[in-house]
């Protein structure tokens, strides 16, 4: 009631004060279009630039191989070549740099010099916002008109005024510095050829992860949708992260491996947050892998839990389940998972539709064991007498990982008396060096 | 290189048939245990290899006994193979490096020598994958040494090879002339079983490449003509010239073969050839149904045909029935369809402008008081209201005080509220109301035909053309009435009578038009004016027909007229004229061109250039494109006195938007080029630019579109502000979209205070509440596949009048945005039984998806909404029929669409 009353008092000194006020926002709107209305995040603005008048090329269809999709690509190449033709003709009676140097001048007087950085709090209305300044105080500031509004949103990092703390330009560093770190950039040395045996696996991620970002337009010819992800699953040390390294190596698509356990983050939100930049990312620089390492770190079953921790770790989980088959489409991004215990993970992240194939890495069986001996003893020197024979028809549960240490572990022996080669009896021992921690604290046969 | 990528892609290695016994095997592999099958798989291997090694030893074995055994255990272990499609066949792999050794050993084997087919076989087999990179061909070389049987046996992925190297081996033969029989041979079994195989595209890909496209009709049967025909017809935009018309001309062939008329037809018309449309016209005639539903087709796109003549090739014998179709490609009942899906979606109620402007939600100032002078606003407000109940019948302020101002005599009827063009606009604007209603139409606007007033007289000839455009009456009114008045004295009239007789004939080719209209374009003494109109005139009857008496008399009118006469903006429409008679001619345009080059300086560029857009239109030409960019390209320094120098720059940038209209990747692209256009264009090029916007995007509010417009719509230069109020109009004509509504509004208020932008602004709000969101000027339909020249012709007098704003829309001649009357359709799905009365039945509307070659049997829409016909369709959209109990005549459901029961269908209780 009050605030209807006190409006109505100001309205006949607004009323005299009108014609002014009109004519001064006629002069403002002729210089300057109505402004678009204020976007705030960043979903939105990746839309927007789409939505502009044509900087993406059309999408073409169809994807199988044939003539159809040659003349359209053939013809969208044949515009681009004008497109390119005329820009050079433009650009050299008339370069863009020489237009354009005058305007930036100006907007680097606008802006003024030194500027300090700020990160924006809030985003009041059209032309102010609340900043906070290194410092630390918060301030009520305005927003020039030469800021781009679609590049703000809460919490990004923005260059000041120095002396009014207006809001003058934005620092566009997007990405989350975590997300960034995740990238692969050095691919790893191992490839295909250091995994020994698994070519039932290794077919089985190819087909699932690295053919479809190659050659979609198999899976559009038999009219199948490829599958979005997969989980390796099996004992410990049983190759794994090997393969997936291998992945990584081959590929041409960018690579993005984390740790289950990164994910969980001190604040609370953070989790879910890195989940959601990590797939930004990753559909930025798609077509890319994402691989997630010991899944079962976050991917547990959900349960009633008491503690704040674990609902977040929960939450986290569930931002990955919304990623990985929610509202937006993924794209060109593919999931590998790994994990050694599959069954104690959530049932919906494993579902068809977020992981469409389960690989399973069994303990190596003869003949891949007698690969794993081979290639981890390739680069050894080895006494004549040296039988691995013998070991690779053992019955004992070896994996790949008890394999390569055996094979380090003996190596270390024969260094320890000074040998050059490496004979039987040092694998012998290593062997059952290696087994015998392997079983360390439970005592033999009592369960026999 | 190649090479290895086509082995990658091993999946189809096997043919089809084979799959389901790869797809079971893979699955036991899965669920049974890994570890043994695997030590199986290589022990299996390593057996594979010896086999192979010792076939190979054999193979090169002088004995033609054993040698044929070995070579067909070779055979045998390659086509049985099976494998992952990462990888190689396994004894495609192990016979790699024996590849050489046998190619040596078949260098010394006779031709004569019993196994040297069999053993040619295997080569080639072989070389698709372990062929080195600088063998030519090599696959293909040893199949034509090897036998001509059979080869499909080799399965799929040889085939796609061969396929490949045929095109390749084709294209070098033709250019030394040699035979290529023995291709053709092989081409006879590839294609085939391509087509047996769901792999249409590669069947089709092939022919085409060996140049025997005409044999696709034996192949095709009930299941695969339809996929082919799509598939055809989609390439067809993107092949160079030549091979597009043998395409389409294929694909009618299919169609005919295949009984399907409606199909058949629809690519005639694609084609545009007169004698095809007939053809196909006549041999639906068995069918009564069928040839109504062609008559529908013929209709939307505005070809007559003569039935009536005995000698003609069309000609109907039963009476009934020829009245029937005449009534159908006539467009008779049009207003009745459409006041019947008025009615079904209840927007039957007239509006007012007011409705339409809603001032109440504009911002603050109301354009009102004395800055605004009220003759225009009254004239914007009889605009809008006819726009808005185009074809209804009836509003509130010319149709219904009518009544009003018989009984109380202080109450002034609506058209004397206006001044001079604003009286023409009011009473034509009783034409827009009674759009296609020739009956109640007519005699509505009779009693303005014998005012004193010229204005009004002109108004309403102009109506009775308006109500008579896109519909045939066989009493001809609209000649009758026009006949008379277009003699007259007086130039208001005159004009009134020609733009009238111009769209109540807009793609007839009335041959009796010409007798009135040649000679104002022959008379030196008349105005620009009434030339160009007359021109403009000749243009929409004998569109797209490169009649030739008009050419000739508008080329003479060119080359007699006086340089200050032809640097009048009215020349301009004139030379528009000449253009619309060549609207997709394409290279008959050529001789015309050659004459535009001797003409006045002033104007020869410009026609030149209006010349080869109109002919060139909606071909999505990449060389034209080219050049008009060129043309674009150039900065032209220009003072007041010379400003004609660019002035065919208009045209060029329009010319871009409407070369590349017609297929979505054109004109996808061709917003590129626009926004290039905008960046660095020099003025004169900028203007048009908001112009080629909108032709792109007719009645389709696209948001990247609009916000481009909204932004134009405040430049600083005006001239580009007019324009882009203009294409906003026709962006939004009849979507009623409310995100445009908006737009309008605010620019409403922010040029309260410009007697034309606003002018153009009500206009603009107009056109987008159009027919109250029915109606649609998009001159593309039946599935976006054939392009209305009337419509589209309507749509360029428009946009060539705004090139020259001052002196046409935005003076003297408001009335010629009326010329966009014959683009304005119902955008409607209306289904009709076998009797021609409506038939209401539930179809699912959706955004339609581009199925073409798509595996299986893809959903042709996306997100569609189940409702009862009829229903608006948008652009982009399409329809599915939801229920099993009828059948469409036609597959593309749209316009007016004739259903029979399905004899198949059983009634389910539900």
């Amino acid at each position: 009631m009050g605030q209807g009353q006190s409006g109505q008092a100001g309205f006949p000194g607004g009323g005299g004060k009108a014609p002014e006020k009109k004519d001064q926002q006629e002069k403002k709107k002729k210089w300057e279009p109505p402004a678009p209305p204020p976007r705030v995040g960043r979903k939105q603005r990746r839309r927007d630039k789409g939505a502009t008048l044509g900087t993406q090329l059309p999408v073409i269809t169809p994807n199988a191989k044939c003539k159809l999709r040659l003349l359209k690509l053939e013809r969208v190449k044949d515009w681009l070549l004008m497109e390119e033709e005329f820009v050079q003709t433009q650009e050299q009676l008339k370069p863009q740099e020489d237009r354009n140097e005058e305007d930036r001048t100006k907007v680097d007087d606008i802006r003024g010099s030194p500027m300090s950085v700020g990160s924006l709090e809030e985003i009041i209305d059209e032309n102010h916002a609340i900043v906070t300044s290194s410092v630390g105080a918060e301030y009520y500031v305005n927003m020039l008109s030469i800021v781009d509004r679609t590049e703000l949103e809460p919490g990004s990092s923005i260059l000041l005024h120095n002396k009014v703390l207006s809001v003058v330009g934005t620092l566009t560093d997007e990405t989350d510095p975590m997300v960034s770190v995740m990238k692969v950039e050095k691919a790893p040395q191992e490839s295909y050829a250091d995994v020994g045996g698994l070519e039932q696996q290794i077919m089985e991620i190819k087909e699932a992860v690295e053919l479809p970002l190659t050659h979609p337009e198999l899976y559009e010819d038999i009219g199948i949708k490829p599958p979005k992800g997969v989980i390796l699953y099996g004992e410990p040390g049983t190759g794994k992260t090997l393969l997936a390294k291998a992945v990584a190596h081959s590929t041409s698509a960018s690579f993005l491996r984390v740790v289950g356990s990164e994910l969980i983050q001190k604040y609370l939100g953070d989790g879910p947050k890195l989940v959601r930049e990590l797939f930004r990312v990753a559909d930025d620089m798609a077509p890319s892998i994402v691989f997630i390492d010991e899944i079962d770190a976050i991917g547990t079953k959900r349960y009633e839990s008491q503690s704040g921790g674990e609902r977040e770790i929960q939450r986290t989980m569930l931002e990955l389940l919304n990623q990985m088959d929610g509202f937006d489409s993924m794209g060109d991004v593919k999931v590998i998972m790994a994990t050694n215990r599959i069954d104690s993970l959530d049932p919906a992240l494993i579902r068809p539709g977020r992981i469409d194939r389960k690989i399973e890495f069994p303990l190596p069986n003869v003949k891949t064991k007698r690969r794993i001996f081979a290639i981890h003893t390739s680069k050894m020197t080895l006494a004549e007498d040296v039988n691995l024979e013998e070991f690779v028809l053992a019955k004992d549960d070896l994996s790949g990982a008890d394999i390569k240490a055996a094979c380090t572990e003996a190596g270390l022996l024969a260094l320890r008396e000074r040998r050059m080669r490496v004979t039987h009896a040092d694998f012998k021992k290593a062997k059952e060096k290696v087994l015998y921690k392997k079983k360390e604290g439970v005592p033999e046969g009592l369960y026999m | 290189m190649a090479i290895e990528k086509d082995t990658e892609m091993k999946d189809a290695a096997e043919p089809p048939k084979a799959k389901p016994s790869e797809a079971s095997n893979k699955k036991k592999m899965k669920n049974g245990k890994p570890v043994v099958e695997e030590e199986e798989l290589s022990e299996e291997d390593l057996e594979l290899k010896n086999r192979l090694e010792l076939f190979v030893e054999r193979a090169k074995d002088s004995d033609s006994d054993i040698q044929g055994v070995a070579l067909d255990g070779i055979g045998k272990e390659i086509r049985e193979a099976t494998t992952s499609m990462t990888s190689v066949p396994k004894p495609l792999k192990f016979l790699r490096k024996h590849y050489p050794g046998l190619v040596q050993h078949f260098k010394t084997l006779s031709s004569s020598s019993p196994n040297f087919h069999k053993f040619a076989d295997i080569l080639s087999v072989l070389a698709i994958t372990s062929a080195t990179e600088g063998d030519v061909r090599p696959s293909l070389s040893f199949r034509l040494q090897g036998s001509q049987d059979n080869i499909v046996s080799w399965g799929h992925e040889y085939l796609r090879n061969l396929a490949g190297e045929i095109g390749e081996d084709y294209q070098s033969r033709r250019e030394s002339q040699a035979s290529a029989d023995d291709l053709l041979a092989l081409v006879k079994q590839i294609a085939p079983h391509h087509m047996a195989h769901n792999a249409e595209p590669e069947a089709v890909d092939l022919l085409l490449e060996v140049e025997q496209l005409a044999w696709l009709k034996q192949y095709v049967d009930e299941k695969n003509y339809s996929r082919t025909c799509l598939y055809l017809l989609s390439c067809c935009a993107y092949l160079p010239e030549g091979d597009d018309v043998a395409v389409l001309r294929t694909a009618y062939d299919i169609y005919t073969h295949m009984s399907k008329w409606q199909d058949a037809l629809r690519v005639a018309l694609q084609m545009n050839e007169r004698s095809l449309i007939e053809e196909s016209f006549k041999s639906a005639g068995s069918s009564q149904i069928e040839q109504q539903q062609q008559g529908y087709l013929l209709a939307r796109q505005g070809v007559r045909l003569d039935l009536e003549d005995d000698s003609s090739a069309t000609h109907v014998a039963d009476e009934g029935l020829r009245e029937r179709l005449q009534g159908i490609v006539g467009n008779a009942r049009l207003s009745e369809w459409y006041l019947a899906l008025a009615r079904d979606l209840d927007v039957m109620e007239p509006r007012t402008p007011e409705d339409v402007y809603k001032l109440h939600l504009a911002e603050g100032r109301a354009p009102a008081g004395p800055a605004v002078d009220s003759a225009r606003q009254n004239m914007s407000s009889s605009l809008v209201n006819g726009l808005v109940n185009a074809g209804f019948g009836q509003d509130k302020l010319m149709t219904v005080t009518t009544e009003a101002s018989t009984s109380g005599s202080d109450r002034v009827h609506w058209v004397f509220k206006n001044k001079d063009q604003g009286k023409t606009v009011a009473v034509a604007s009783l034409g827009l109301i009674t759009l296609w209603d020739i009956g109640g139409g007519l005699a509505q606007i009779d009693k303005y035909l014998y005012s004193k007033d010229p204005h009004v007289v002109a108004g309403a000839l102009l109506g009775v053309g308006v109500i008579n455009s896109s519909v045939a009456d066989e009493n001809d009114p609209a000649f009758a009435l026009l006949y008379e008045p277009i003699s007259s004295s007086d130039p208001v009239i005159r004009s009134g009578a020609i733009l009238g007789l111009a769209l109540a004939y807009a793609g007839t080719g009335k041959s009796e038009v010409n007798d009135l209209l040649l000679p104002f374009i022959g008379d030196t003494d008349a105005s620009m004016e009434t030339t160009a109109l007359a021109a403009l005139a000749l243009g929409l009857v004998h569109v797209a027909s490169a009649q030739e008496d008009a050419v000739e008399a508008i080329l003479q009118a060119l080359m007699i007229r006086s340089e200050t006469q032809l640097s009048d903006p009215w020349a301009k429409l004139l030379i528009l004229g000449l253009g619309l008679l060549f609207l997709g001619k394409q290279e008959a345009v050529e001789a015309t061109i050659e004459v535009a080059k001797t003409l006045n300086e002033k104007i020869s560029q410009f026609c030149q250039v209006t010349l080869t857009v109109c002919a060139f239109a909606g071909t999505g030409d990449v060389l034209k494109v080219q050049e008009l960019l060129g043309l674009a390209s150039q900065h032209i320094e220009t003072e007041d006195a010379t400003a004609w120098k660019a002035c065919h720059q208009g045209p060029s940038v329009m010319g871009i938007a409407l070369v590349a209209m017609a297929e979505d990747l054109g004109s996808r692209m061709a917003h590129r080029a626009l926004e290039h256009l905008l960046q660095y264009g020099e003025p004169p090029i900028r203007r048009s630019v908001p112009l080629a916007i909108a032709l792109l995007h007719v009645s389709e509010p696209s948001i990247g579109a609009v916000d481009t417009l909204s932004r134009l719509s405040h430049d600083a230069d005006s001239e580009v502000a007019q324009n882009a109020l203009v294409a906003l109009g026709i962006v939004g004509a009849g979507t009623n979209n409310a995100r445009m509504a908006g737009i309008l509004r605010s620019l409403s208020s922010y040029y309260y205070k410009e007697p034309t932008m606003l002018f153009l602004v009500r206009a603009a709000q107009g056109l987008v509440h159009m027919g109250k969101g029915l109606l649609t000027l998009h001159p593309r339909h039946t599935d976006g596949q054939l392009l209305s020249w009337v419509g589209l012709a309507s749509l360029l007098t428009v946009m060539f009048s705004s090139l020259e704003m001052k002196a046409t829309i935005g003076g003297k001649h408001p009335h010629l945005l009326y010329c966009l009357a014959p683009a304005m359709r119902p955008r409607m799905l209306l289904t009709l039984d076998e009797q021609e009365q409506l038939l209401p039945v539930a179809v699912r509307v959706g955004q339609a998806v581009d199925t073409v070659a798509q595996a299986g049997r893809p959903k042709t829409i996306t997100g569609f909404q189940t409702h009862t016909t009829p229903v608006l369709l948008s652009i982009g959209e399409r329809a599915e029929l939801g229920t099993q109990k009828y059948l469409p005549i036609t597959p593309v459901l749209e316009g007016i669409v004739i259903l029979k029961p399905n004899p198949e269908y059983i009634e389910t209780a539900e």
